[in-house]
């Protein structure tokens, strides 16, 4: 049966002349989802953006830094709370929306509001802002002066569609800094921040006048309008997508707005020799199997290849083959989605590749489970580029991970998490060798589905990426 | 030493388009030729044995372990000596591609060029003993890797009348002043033309004449090839707007223009037989028909069985014209079946949508649009 959803949570419901003229679109990859979206005339779009900048002008600028953590927070809360409404909604249309097991959908939604509780959004904010009411006037300045932290008075910002609560997280960083912000979800992310709002009109009416949620199917004939409307009417655009997203949108914004993008990143894993022993092996093969298999494997910090250092007291063959049992287990404790045609048709054709390359010598080995729910290749082979899908993963041994940048090469210019398994008295050597190389974050095989909320994102804080810094000079050294 | 085998699959190709191959025929040159292929391909030996597939296990061509297309990416798939290679054909691919391209070493271009011959004749040229070709693909002579090039290259030196020519540059695409010339030529000596084209030249073309560029109509008897493929370069179009545009742009209606489907990985090659079953291959249901050599299935992507009747799956093809590589295919393109042999490639889902953070989704999925 076809479920439709309503793609818009608006402060003021649906602006323009009357009802705005509705279009649908498929969700993406789903046959049984349909998203309604109103197709706003210019008239529409000018009218949101000027709620929206109302409500910065009335709301957030009334408002100190430091309670915006406690508000956004308790909605937050609500989504860990299981007797929730708005944690209840989520997990009933996140498997549908986002593709994914019902199990999953719990995993990640717990992940992922476990950063948007108070706590976590004060730690936040004071990583970024030690002194959070910079955000609200001007403060003394080191060494001279007094400096103020602005955010633009209205920011858009467009997630992608492939990890559900990504975009929550990003409105939820654009109101700390005191923006309005006006949201379009990827069709996949869309019912987190849409609950979001939800939560928020109920906990805070009028900071929800400051959050706009609106879908449409980018790139289309039919919303062309509206989108260069709302591209070019704002200072700000955050934007999570393909490196043809990210471009196609840089040409599209008012001349000096600001771009913030999250582009496509890779990330790895290695182990070294020391934890390759039985003991250890089964829990970094533990650790290893859900990230893999975390978000079907969608997300920037999905691993898409696992080193494991030869000579210790187990073989890299054997921890590839201790991963397979656990990717195993998980079919059953976090279950894959049903099969997408085209996903599936992607295992097959590595799995057919990888079996053939296997047959031509060099001890390669495939491991695959029932249908296409895992696949593990043991590849002595060089690391390749080339990105996983449907919880495939490739484990390449090395002789030492001294030299593991060389063997990342093909990933450095997107290389974003890797998970380092190494002792204490190698590890901080080894994360300085890839922090130079390239890696924006280092971590371990338990943490690398979920960065802090704090985490420098992609290399830049998060908040800090979204404001900009005014100097009031003329009045003596700080503190004098 | 005579190759029986060989011989005989020349005597099929021989037999053109229009002859039967009952499935008892069909399947003893099939098990014949995976019997040599087991042999003489090592590699391929090797994967059949760890599927526990050898010529003494294996009754039926659809038990012949099929090979993924991305293979042709990862190994030279050549069955006999890797000296006796001609031609090394390959997929094209974008900087941004992911997996590299795929490589089809061709050890016996006859072969080929008896494979590709009659069903070209047969599909574009069905009441034609020669016509003015003008090619808006590869130039084999300047990208001898293009198997598109070389196949309308190959059809062109047998049924052209010596006065078409390739008008696509490497890098400016179509060289239109050339092409206007040329289809000037064929108006003034009032000679059919068939214009061979890619989807993407053709939108590239209406693109440059959208108000038909002074352009003149085909002369009567004209027909198109187009073969499908935008390869992430230019904007896509829908098959109505594409057939429409070229209608309105050199006169030949849809009736008259055939979409053919190839791949560097498979030496033959699929049509529709809208020329040769006249209204009956036009129509709404129109689909692509394998030579007789070539048998298609539509497999579940999951279990890799065959997926019931009307159910959208992968593509998976046994092509007898591929004896020196490996004849059981499976792609990655999906598709679903018109009648008892035909099959239709299905696009991209609508609404798909960029996802982004991490590449794999996005691009992954894309790069199998890229075919040769």
């Amino acid at each position: 049966m076809k479920r439709a959803l309503d793609g818009w949570s608006l402060p003021g419901g649906a602006p323009g002349r009357g009802n705005a003229e509705l279009g649908s679109a498929q969700a993406g990859g789903i046959a049984d989802l349909v998203i309604r979206f109103p197709l706003l005339e210019s008239a529409g779009t000018e009218e949101l953006l000027a709620r929206l900048h109302g409500a910065w002008q009335e709301v957030l600028w009334a408002r100190r830094a430091e309670e915006l953590p406690e508000v956004l927070g308790r909605v937050g809360n609500r989504f860990l709370d299981p007797e929730d409404s708005l944690r209840r909604e989520a997990l009933e249309w996140l498997p549908a929306s986002a593709r994914i097991s019902p199990e999953m959908a719990r995993e990640v939604l717990d992940g992922m509001a476990r950063d948007w509780t108070p706590e976590r959004l004060r730690l936040l904010l004071r990583s970024e802002f030690p002194d959070p009411s910079v955000l609200d006037a001007f403060r003394p300045a080191d060494p001279a002066g007094r400096r103020m932290a602005v955010g633009p008075p209205v920011q858009l910002h467009l997630g992608s569609g492939n990890v559900p609560g990504v975009t929550t997280t990003s409105l939820i960083r654009g109101l700390m800094v005191k923006s309005a912000v006006l949201v379009k979800p990827g069709s996949g992310d869309l019912i987190l921040p849409l609950l979001f709002r939800r939560g928020l009109e109920e906990e805070d009416e009028k900071l929800a006048r400051a959050l706009a949620v609106l879908y449409w199917p980018g790139g289309g004939p039919e919303t062309e309008a509206m989108e260069s409307g709302l591209l070019s009417g704002v200072r700000l655009v955050v934007v999570y997508g393909g490196d043809d997203t990210v471009a196609t949108v840089g040409r599209r914004l008012a001349p000096g707005a600001r771009l913030v993008a999250y582009p496509h990143r890779w990330s790895v894993a290695a182990v070294a020799r020391e934890l390759l022993s039985p003991e250890h092996r089964r829990r970094s093969a533990e650790a290893a199997a859900r990230a893999v298999a975390l978000f079907e494997q969608r997300g920037c910090v999905s691993p898409q290849a696992i080193l494991v250092e030869e000579g210790g007291r187990g073989s890299a063959r054997e921890w590839a083959r201790e991963l397979s049992y656990r990717l195993d287990e998980l079919r059953e404790t976090l279950p894959p989605p049903p099969s997408e045609l085209r996903e599936a048709a992607w295992v097959q054709q590595v799995r057919g590749a990888a079996a053939l390359q296997a047959s031509a010598g060099g001890g390669g080995e495939l491991l695959e489970g029932p249908g296409v729910s895992w696949t593990v290749f043991y590849d002595p082979g060089p690391v390749r580029a080339e990105g996983c899908l449907g919880r495939t993963i490739r484990v390449h041994p090395v002789s030492e991970l001294d030299g593991l940048i060389s063997h990342l090469t093909p990933f450095l210019p997107q290389l974003q998490t890797v998970a380092l398994e190494a002792p204490e008295g190698r590890r901080g050597e080894l994360a300085r060798l890839l922090a130079r190389g390239g890696a924006l974050r280092i971590t371990t095989l338990e943490e690398m589905p979920w960065p802090p909320a704090w985490w420098r994102h992609d290399g830049a804080g998060p908040l800090a990426a979204l404001i900009r810094w005014v100097d009031l000079e003329g009045e003596g050294p700080a503190g004098g | 030493m005579t190759d029986e085998l060989r011989s005989d699959l020349l005597e099929v190709f021989r037999s053109g388009v229009g002859a039967s191959l009952p499935d008892p025929v069909f399947n003893a040159l099939a098990l014949r030729a995976f019997q040599r292929q087991f042999h003489e391909n090592p590699v391929y030996g090797a994967y059949c044995r760890a599927r526990g597939a050898t010529p003494a296990s294996v009754e039926r061509w659809e038990e012949v372990p099929a090979v993924p297309t991305r293979a042709f990416k990862e190994l030279p798939l050549v069955t006999g000596d890797l000296d006796e290679v001609e031609r090394v054909f390959r997929t094209s691919g974008t900087s941004r591609g992911l997996q590299g391209r795929g490589s089809h070493h061709v050890a016996d271009l006859q072969l080929y060029d008896e494979a590709l011959l009659p069903n070209f004749k047969a599909h574009l040229l069905p009441d034609l003993e020669r016509a003015r070709i003008l090619a808006l693909v590869p130039d084999p002579q300047r990208v001898p890797e293009s198997s598109l090039g070389y196949m309308v290259g190959r059809g062109m030196a047998a049924f052209g009348d010596g006065k078409g020519g390739f008008f696509l540059e490497l890098e400016e695409g179509v060289n239109a002043e050339g092409f206007s010339g040329a289809v000037g030529r064929a108006v003034e000596d009032q000679v059919p033309v068939l214009l061979c084209g890619t989807a993407f030249a053709f939108v590239h073309l209406l693109d440059r004449s959208p108000d038909g560029g002074g352009l003149p109509h085909l002369p009567p008897g004209s027909r198109v090839m187009e073969t499908g493929g935008f390869k992430g370069r230019s904007r896509t179009v829908s098959r109505d707007d594409l057939y429409g545009g070229l209608e309105g742009l050199v006169g030949v209606p849809a009736s008259r223009i055939v979409n053919e489907y190839g791949m560097t990985e498979l030496l033959s090659q699929f049509y529709e037989p809208v020329l040769l079953e006249g209204e009956a291959g036009a129509g709404a249901s129109r689909g692509l028909r394998p030579p007789p050599w070539v048998r298609t299935r539509i497999l579940d992507p999951v279990e890799l069985t065959p997926v019931s009747p009307g159910e959208p799956g992968l593509l998976c093809h046994f092509d007898l014209a591929n004896l020196r590589s490996v004849c059981h295919v499976l792609t990655e393109d999906l598709g679903e079946a018109v009648g008892e042999v035909d099959f239709r490639v299905l696009g991209r889902s609508p609404g798909a949508e960029p996802r982004g953070c991490s590449l794999a989704t996005e691009e992954l999925l894309r790069a199998h649009e890229e075919r040769r």
